[in-house]
């Protein structure tokens, strides 16, 4: 394929400004997906020169940003399918903490919540959530300990909202295991979204 | 405690006593939000829902990180964390820029 040449000159240079604008939300994006800094950069990397090349696809219809987002979200996907295919899930390998404990009880009620771990009465909506500011550290806090690709199935799933087809298929896992490493982060992730906003230890109170 | 607290609290112990336990349920809640339940699964999460506010709790919780993520993902400028592109890869990226224009 050759490139037509002497293309318009302010092609490369409006990239590079998309650079300055947008590179850092762009890597943030990826990391917080990928969970790993180099493959986030090669990510967004990959992303601009994607976006050199169609650069007259978009000619200024809509917003630069929500168009290098809906780039490196095929960049994110192609990322899984390679990493799949170089070192596919061993069967049996760690989808994430089980949290027995959660369920572990000796007053004969065994598999019931232990009081310790039960969940409490949230009193929320989702944009009360949203308004505290913290959601986004906080979750990429709780997911830190999950396994990478239990990590990743979440966020693919419940933030990107992905099918669990398309998950399966970039993942390399079955069904049953995404489903697996789900009920897993999403039990750890409850607990710990709990522990960090709702459980803060209460002040005495005073007499 | 009242004659009908008594019983209410009764009836609710031997159906918890009867129905899969938290820890299987929590599974099903999972799954309710990846697959249609079967109509056994349904009413058998129906009646622990009834009878335990706990895992009512944990069900509402997943809906609620839910729709908060996804309400916060069509935003654009959302900050998801202070990480930021190193001057290394800026730099890295701004050549493989110039040398494919």
């Amino acid at each position: 394929m050759s490139e037509p040449q002497g293309t318009a000159p302010h092609k490369s240079s409006d990239v590079s400004v998309w650079l300055e604008r947008h590179g850092d939300y762009l890597f943030k994006y990826a990391v917080f997906r990928l969970r790993d800094t180099s493959a986030a950069e090669d990510a967004v990397q990959e992303t601009f020169l994607a976006a050199l090349k169609a650069y007259e696809k978009f000619e200024g219809r809509g917003s630069e940003r929500t168009w290098l987002v809906g780039i490196l979200k095929h960049k994110v996907t192609d990322h899984f399918r390679r990493m799949t295919r170089e070192t596919p899930l061993e069967p049996g390998e760690d989808e994430g903490p089980e949290h027995a404990e959660f369920f572990t009880r000796t007053d004969g009620w065994d598999n019931h919540w232990n009081n310790e771990y039960a969940p409490l009465d949230w009193h929320a909506t989702p944009a009360q959530l949203l308004e505290r500011g913290d959601l986004w550290r906080v979750l990429s806090d709780c997911l830190s300990p999950l396994p990478q690709r239990t990590a990743s199935a979440f966020t693919l799933r419940e933030v990107d909202g992905l099918t669990s087809e398309e998950i399966c298929e970039a993942l390399g896992v079955t069904v049953n295991n995404l489903w697996v490493m789900l009920h897993r982060a999403r039990l750890h992730l409850r607990n710990c979204l709990e522990r960090n906003w709702f459980r803060k230890e209460p002040t005495k109170p005073q007499s | 405690m009242s004659w009908y607290e008594k019983s209410k609290h009764a009836v609710r112990f031997w159906l918890l006593r009867r129905l899969p336990a938290c820890k299987q349920t929590v599974e099903i809640i999972s799954q309710s939000m990846e697959r249609p339940l079967t109509l056994r699964e349904r009413v058998l999460l129906k009646l622990h829902l009834w009878v335990c506010m706990w895992c009512l709790w944990y069900m509402e919780h997943l809906q609620l990180m839910r729709d908060a993520l996804r309400l916060q993902e069509n935003e654009t400028d959302v900050d998801v964390s202070t990480a930021s592109l190193s001057d290394e890869a800026r730099e890295r990226i701004r050549r493989s820029l110039t040398n494919n224009s």
